[in-house]
């Protein structure tokens, strides 16, 4: 019998001081950027979209895991980034009781249904972009020009660059539909982040100093980033596109450091990341070029997810792998 | 220099500074001690001696036939006085006797002569001797592999294939433990004698000490010890390696792919690759063996952690209960604060109920911990980071394992890799769920193992 107090457990006694809620709280942070330029290109009302929508996840979180007697998760900030997540790749005038339902069906059908935090299959933000795109199409399609910190009612609505594009003008037509001199000045202005668009995919400068960021304390790994650009990037050049606009337009970036890279949907195998990225970039130049949305980023990361768990099969070697030593096969010689 | 290490692996915090500036000290004054019989990786041995025998100082008193037999000598001369199962450092009972010192000589008596209470061999030149006298002092001094798996060195030291490399295993990558830094401090001779005679049984051309970075200052000590051994004089290649701190370095596997490059085939040894690796205390004690007859029956520990008021590097006999090191004043607990006692290091040491288990030849440290490093956590739910699956250093893919496993898939989890886990630690120390992952991979393993058997038995 162990003394009073003497503490029994099987080895290891040490533990990394890393925690899943400080995981959850780094992407929260990295977010911030992006978040802040939404509502500096929006006005409030985007912050309200961003609250109601963050508020809607964790309370769907916390009301469904009550519901099946859970225990109560929504202190990890997983929710949170999903409501975040889901805010940052709406139209920024989107109804804000849609957001909600949204967010709700994000969280309960995407991720509770499956299990919770690590078993969800599906990017649950995505999944909650999806369901609205499909129940309210033209909510969903309907964008508006940056107006800064003024009121909602002021709004203008405008097509993004990608729309445009799918109607078929040329680069310098949508260049001067934004007001540039030229393309060049264009792909500038299109990198810092003045256009029409989701709340928080249009700063590539921005959400790049998040997603780096993430890389650099190690929360997130390169491969699928990088995966995800470089293959939009040539896939966008096969086809006969501008591959710079491809990826400085619609949500690639986006998506690149902060859907693609989700845990829970992303394979664990390195070479299963680099496969799933270059996958997420093909889909999307495919669904751009020959689809019948101007976008394709959404549907390409879902479509990927559904892969994800044939490329964890793609492991690393082990250490001291040795080859299976097949059968030697009798030759016809030998037979005779 | 350069510095080489293996792919993968983690920073747990090194916590050595509390014991690494202590030199080496001795208990002198042993009342009592627990030997236990089977302290080897290996078959079980039969205790030689019965209750009421009057055993000499490194008298053989447990022993048995076979190839995978270590036999055990008592590390004080005195009368066995019981012989009972009792707990043992890996927390299972198992048989141990129990030996009392002799009293000293009462008033008017004489003392009795040395040879009365000593019992060593002749020392034996190694360097003139046989393969197979050589290999039958080793065995008969009882030597295992003392970093902490027990392995009988004279099996290790008689490889079916050539071998190229000895290597002396100084990275002690568990947090905490000092003692072969100090020994390398204060034995460098001994620790190049024992790589010259370990290099000369199993004819190496060269020999390697391996030491990690935080331990950079025995390195003058032992390139000055290599420059002026007689056995580097008369054309014997002994060199030091300097190797990243980074657990677990230490670990056979990861120390021969970091200085090799090769890796050790699935299911093989280190043979495999031409090398031999030794543990820095067994290559002392094979010193001692040739040079003075004498059997493993002590050897030095680290006793530290937060919970030690005063921590000590220690040589004690084998099978001191750990509270008489403690009892003679060599070493302070803070019993208030006294939260885990672990035999062994942080990461693979094993938990245990008191501090009365006695000292192993495999007992390479004690630590006593407070609240704080004793800390534990609630398993969570995994969030499929990936964080194990890049520390690992096999390369197992630790996350999809613990999946295979908890599904009871044992083909894939066979697939992935269970067996080759060498069960370090490393991803439940890295997994921000605090997930068991290693926990449930030594169950898995055992499982597997059954079920193989189980599978060939039907087979047949």
């Amino acid at each position: 019998m162990p003394a009073k107090g003497i503490l029994l457990s099987s080895s290891p006694h040490s533990f990394t001081p890393v925690s899943t809620s400080r995981i959850m709280l780094s992407v929260i942070i990295a977010l911030i950027p992006a978040v802040g330029y939404g509502v500096y290109l929006y006005g409030f009302s985007a912050l309200a979209l961003i609250l109601v929508s963050v508020i809607s996840a964790v309370a769907a979180e916390f009301v469904f895991r009550k519901a099946i007697k859970a225990t109560t998760t929504i202190g990890d900030f997983s929710a949170v980034i999903t409501g975040l997540l889901l805010a940052l790749i709406l139209p920024p005038k989107t109804p804000l009781w849609m957001a909600a339902l949204g967010a709700i069906f994000a969280i309960v059908v995407a991720k509770e249904f499956f299990g919770g935090l690590g078993t969800n299959p599906f990017n649950p933000a995505l999944i909650g972009r999806a369901f609205l795109l499909m129940s309210f199409p033209a909510a969903i399609t309907t964008w508006s020009m940056p107006n800064g910190l003024a009121l909602a009612a002021d709004a203008t609505s405008a097509a993004t660059p990608l729309a445009l594009m799918k109607q078929g003008a040329s680069l310098a037509d949508v260049a001067t539909y934004f007001g540039a001199s030229d393309t060049g000045a264009f792909l500038r202005q299109l990198f810092m982040g003045y256009r029409s668009g989701s709340l928080g995919e249009s700063s590539i400068l921005l959400i790049l100093l998040g997603g780096l960021f993430l890389i650099g304390i190690g929360v997130v790994q390169w491969i699928v980033p990088v995966s995800v650009l470089a293959s939009t990037f040539v896939f966008a050049w096969v086809f006969g596109m501008n591959p710079l606009f491809a990826l400085l337009t619609g949500g690639v970036v986006f998506g690149a450091f902060f859907m693609a890279t989700d845990y829970s949907t992303r394979p664990l195998t390195p070479a299963g990341q680099a496969l799933f990225g270059i996958g997420i970039g093909l889909i999307t130049v495919i669904i751009r070029k020959f689809g019948g949305f101007p976008e394709g980023v959404t549907y390409s990361i879902l479509i990927m997810n559904i892969i994800t768990p044939f490329l964890n099969k793609i492991r690393v070697k082990k250490y001291g792998y040795v080859p299976p030593v097949k059968p030697i096969k009798p030759t016809k010689e030998a037979g005779k | 220099m350069t510095v080489k290490t293996f792919k993968g692996g983690a920073h747990p915090p090194e916590r050595k500074d509390r014991s690494s500036g202590l030199a080496v000290e001795r208990l002198r004054e042993v009342k009592q001690v627990v030997v236990p019989v089977n302290q080897h990786f290996g078959a079980p041995l039969q205790a030689l001696v019965k209750v009421g025998d009057i055993v000499k100082r490194g008298q053989k008193i447990a022993d048995a036939d076979g190839r995978m037999t270590v036999p055990v000598h008592s590390p004080i001369a005195g009368v066995v006085k019981k012989i009972e199962p009792r707990t043992q450092s890996n927390n299972n009972d198992g048989p141990c006797i129990i030996i009392e010192a002799l009293p000293p000589p009462a008033e008017g008596q004489a003392a009795p002569a040395p040879e009365d209470l000593v019992d060593f061999m002749p020392p034996l030149d190694v360097f003139s001797c046989t393969k197979e006298e050589a290999l039958a002092r080793v065995r008969a001094a009882g030597i295992v592999g003392m970093g902490g798996a027990g392995f009988p060195v004279h099996v290790k030291l008689a490889p079916s294939k050539p071998i190229s490399y000895v290597i002396a295993n100084g990275a002690e990558c568990e947090p905490f433990l000092t003692i072969d830094e100090r020994t390398m401090i204060e034995r460098p001779e001994d620790v190049v004698e024992g790589v010259a005679i370990t290099m000369k049984i199993v004819s190496a051309s060269e020999g390697i000490i391996a030491v990690e970075e935080n331990k950079a200052h025995a390195i003058p000590l032992l390139e000055k010890a290599i420059a002026s051994s007689p056995r580097t004089r008369a054309g014997m290649k002994i060199r030091v390696q300097l190797l990243k701190t980074k657990y677990p370095q230490g670990g056979e596997k990861m120390l021969i792919a970091a200085i090799t490059g090769k890796e050790v085939p699935s299911g093989g040894l280190p043979m495999d690759v031409g090398c031999v690796v030794q543990n820095i205390g067994s290559l002392c004690a094979m010193v001692d063996a040739f040079k003075e007859g004498k059997p493993l029956i002590e050897r030095g520990l680290t006793i530290s952690g937060g919970a030690c008021a005063k921590p000590v590097n220690v040589i004690a006999p084998i099978g001191t209960p750990v509270a008489d090191i403690i009892a003679a004043g060599l070493a302070q607990v803070d019993e208030a604060a006294l939260a885990m006692i672990i035999y062994g290091g942080p990461m693979m040491g094993v938990a245990v109920p008191n501090y009365q288990i006695p000292v192993q030849k495999n007992t390479s440290g004690v630590l006593l911990l407070n609240a704080e490093e004793a800390k534990h956590y609630d398993e969570e739910t995994c969030i499929r980071c990936g964080r194990c699956m890049r520390a690992c250093s096999c390369r197992l893919s630790p996350a999809l394992l613990a999946v295979a496993i908890e599904s009871e898939d044992y083909k894939e989890a066979e697939k992935i890799g269970l067996l080759d886990c060498i069960e370090c630690g490393t991803c439940s120390f890295v997994c921000p769920a605090h997930r068991h992952l290693v926990q449930r991979f030594r169950v898995g393993k055992q499982v597997l193992r059954a079920l193989k058997q189980k599978e060939a038995q039907n087979a047949r």
